[in-house]
């Protein structure tokens, strides 16, 4: 599910680099290169020191076909390896890796207004600690869908913009399997692999840029085609699991004498009516579904947070080519109806489930020439979560990452 | 600065090593178990380390290259590589890209002498090549972005004597026969660092394996300075030093 949403906020802001390449007025192609690269080393408190790496490099190329019509092709690679991530999204082992392509024809209607429509469509591989091939995949994902945003522009002398964008799109996932009830109920393999996660996602969202400010609201839904509600018998019903993510976000990057800033802040709500049942061994049985305490215990929205985000990166251009920067990210999740657990699984009546995780960095930046930069950093990590329940998924602890990262845009 | 730069490193690296517990020991077999699991992989990113995957120099005809380190000197891979321009940046047309062919070939010597030498190996035979051609266009003065493909393959084949096969984790081994073989593509920038000095970034992409590299380099008229990474390798880090004459 957060791969789906994840990926939905990648086309967003997708959407915003495509627009962001704007053809130069002697060229009838202009080619649009950025690729950055972090390679970094994890020493978590519990479990051994490892290594993963961030990988996005996207080319296209602008085509200027009239002074008013323009073609642009876009080809994303992206591949996020192992690494520290917020509670309840991923196992520090898993990888992704993807291919997405995005076409968008834009016609400019008079001075201030613009139309884009466009079609996309990709392939999203996973791959867990136990390095399965990357076909076999269990959350693989091919996705193809339609774009249309309208720009007005205004104040073009500080890039004043306001985007709406309404993006469709059909997510399949060729590989999933619910593991649970293939296990319950071998023979019932279409219960079990028919679709379960194919959904069909539609996003509308409201963009502003000016003067180096920008802020947004998106707002996502996922309508999934097989995948059933659960009831408080643990059953499932004839509901067939609907979710919704809206997000607000804001944010500049400004430079002020050697300070250069670029905070970001965003609120999101997920809200899903898809619940949860909590087995605590295979085969576990339970006569009262309520009791978070049974071995099988029924969680009415399970899946339902809210979530702030907070990153504030400040770097000091000590010299043209040199800056120490630093930088704090706060990711926090409060679940709406979701208990915490205590280490034994029971769920504690009558509490809301927190989570937290802060990183602190600190780094050194070299710009080798105008399109390339290099960092060096060192990040403390700190997890935190009332849910003491860890048998599968750390929710408290602190890291250490030391890396590297690479930018070069064009 | 050098020195600011350095006491931050320190302070760092001091404050990731006052919360370190690392088990060297469990590093150790995961990383051996990786080789054994997949040892042409292993072999393979040394092979992207002496891969010229760059574009001829504008103005330059053809080059020749050889991997030092850490092809030559610790794996002993004997390699050589060459580049061909078959066509200039804007010869025929205004705008159109500059067309090099590239190659090359290597062979460990290890293997070699280990066979001669050795009272457990039998036989040993590593190595590998690769060929393709890399099209290449400036997008301003300050710029050049490049495309490529490369079809890549390598064979690893090592038979230990009778009886005198080693025991690797528990498991007695006696022989592997392995290879790789794959289609690249290959995406990379380059833009100069200073007189006669350019700095690229790329990244090389397999098919059919889903094998992908980012390679970072640094060169001259001489040398190539590298740092190859490889995300899903066993040693994710490569430092590179290559030899190169362009003419």
């Amino acid at each position: 599910m957060k791969k789906i949403i994840l990926s939905a906020f990648i086309a967003a802001g997708m959407a915003g680099r495509l627009c962001a390449a704007v053809a130069e007025d002697s060229k009838i192609f202009t080619p649009f290169f950025d690729m950055t690269m972090t390679e970094a080393g994890y020493l978590p408190s519990e479990g051994n020191i490892f290594s993963g790496a961030n990988i996005n490099t996207q080319v296209g190329l602008l085509s200027k076909i009239t002074q008013k019509d323009h073609l642009f092709g876009l080809y994303n690679f992206s591949y996020a390896g192992a690494g520290f991530a917020p509670q309840d999204s991923k196992q520090f082992t898993d990888r992704s890796m993807g291919h997405n392509f995005t076409i968008e024809y834009r016609r400019v209607l008079g001075e201030k207004f613009r139309v884009r429509p466009g079609f996309s469509f990709g392939r999203d591989y996973s791959r867990s600690g136990a390095n399965e091939a990357w076909k076999n995949g269990l959350y693989n994902m091919n996705t193809a869908g339609l774009q249309l945003a309208g720009d007005f522009m205004f104040d073009t002398e500080k890039n004043g913009i306001v985007t709406l964008t309404y993006l469709g799109k059909s997510v399949k996932f060729p590989n999933y399997t619910d593991l649970l009830r293939e296990f319950m109920d071998p023979a019932n393999t279409a219960a079990a692999n028919g679709g379960l996660q194919d959904q069909t996602l539609k996003q509308v969202s409201l963009r502003s840029g000016w003067n180096n400010f920008f802020g947004g609201l998106t707002v996502t839904q996922q309508d999934y085609k097989n995948q059933k509600v659960v009831a408080n018998t643990g059953i499932y019903g004839d509901t067939k699991q609907k979710d919704k993510t809206t997000m607000l976000d804001a944010g500049f990057h400004h430079k002020l004498w050697i300070f250069e800033m670029s905070p970001m802040v965003s609120y999101s709500m997920h809200r899903s009516n898809q619940n949860f049942m909590r087995y605590k061994f295979l085969g576990a049985t339970s006569t009262n579904l309520l009791d978070g305490s049974s071995d099988v215990s029924f969680i009415k929205k399970n899946y339902d947070y809210n979530e702030t985000t907070l990153s504030v990166p400040v770097d000091l251009n000590i010299t043209g080519k040199w800056a120490v920067g630093g930088a704090m990210n706060i990711t926090s999740r409060a679940y709406t109806d979701r208990a915490k657990r205590d280490s034994n699984n029971n769920y504690i009546t009558g509490s809301k489930q927190k989570n937290m995780m802060s990183t602190l960095t600190g780094s050194i930046r070299k710009r080798i020439n105008d399109v390339a930069m290099v960092r060096l950093f060192y990040s403390l990590v700190v997890a935190s979560s009332n849910n003491k329940f860890e048998k599968y998924m750390p929710y408290n602890y602190t890291g250490n990452t030391f890396g590297l990262s690479y930018q070069l845009s064009y | 600065m050098k020195r600011l730069i350095l006491i931050f490193l320190s302070l760092f690296l001091i404050k990731g090593v006052a919360f370190a517990k690392i088990d060297w020991e469990s590093k150790g077999m995961q990383i051996a178990g990786e080789i054994i699991a997949n040892p042409a992989g292993f072999f393979y990113d040394f092979q992207q380390d002496l891969e010229s995957t760059t574009p001829l120099p504008p103005g330059k005809t053809f080059g020749i290259q050889t991997g030092l380190f850490p092809t030559t000197v610790p794996m002993t891979y004997v390699n050589g590589s060459g580049k061909l321009r078959l066509h200039g940046e804007g010869r025929i047309a205004p705008g159109v890209p500059q067309v090099d062919l590239i190659g090359g070939y290597w062979d460990m010597l290890a293997a070699k002498m280990a066979t001669k030498d050795s009272q457990t190996i039998d036989s040993a035979k590593f190595n590998g090549y690769y060929m393709g051609a890399i099209v290449s266009s400036s997008v301003s003065p300050r710029v050049r972005t490049f495309w490529g493909y490369k079809r890549s393959v390598l064979s690893a084949k090592l038979r230990f004597k009778p009886g005198e096969e080693p025991d690797f984790l528990g498991t007695k081994v006696s022989s592997f026969d392995t290879g790789f073989k794959d289609d690249f593509l290959i995406a990379g920038i380059e833009t100069p660092k200073g007189v006669s000095k350019l700095w690229s970034m790329q990244l090389n992409y397999g098919l059919k394996t889903q094998v992908f590299s980012s390679k970072v380099s640094w060169y001259g008229k001489y040398f190539e300075l590298g740092l190859n990474i490889f995300p899903e390798g066993v040693l994710v880090f490569h430092p590179v030093w290559n030899f190169h004459l362009n003419f």
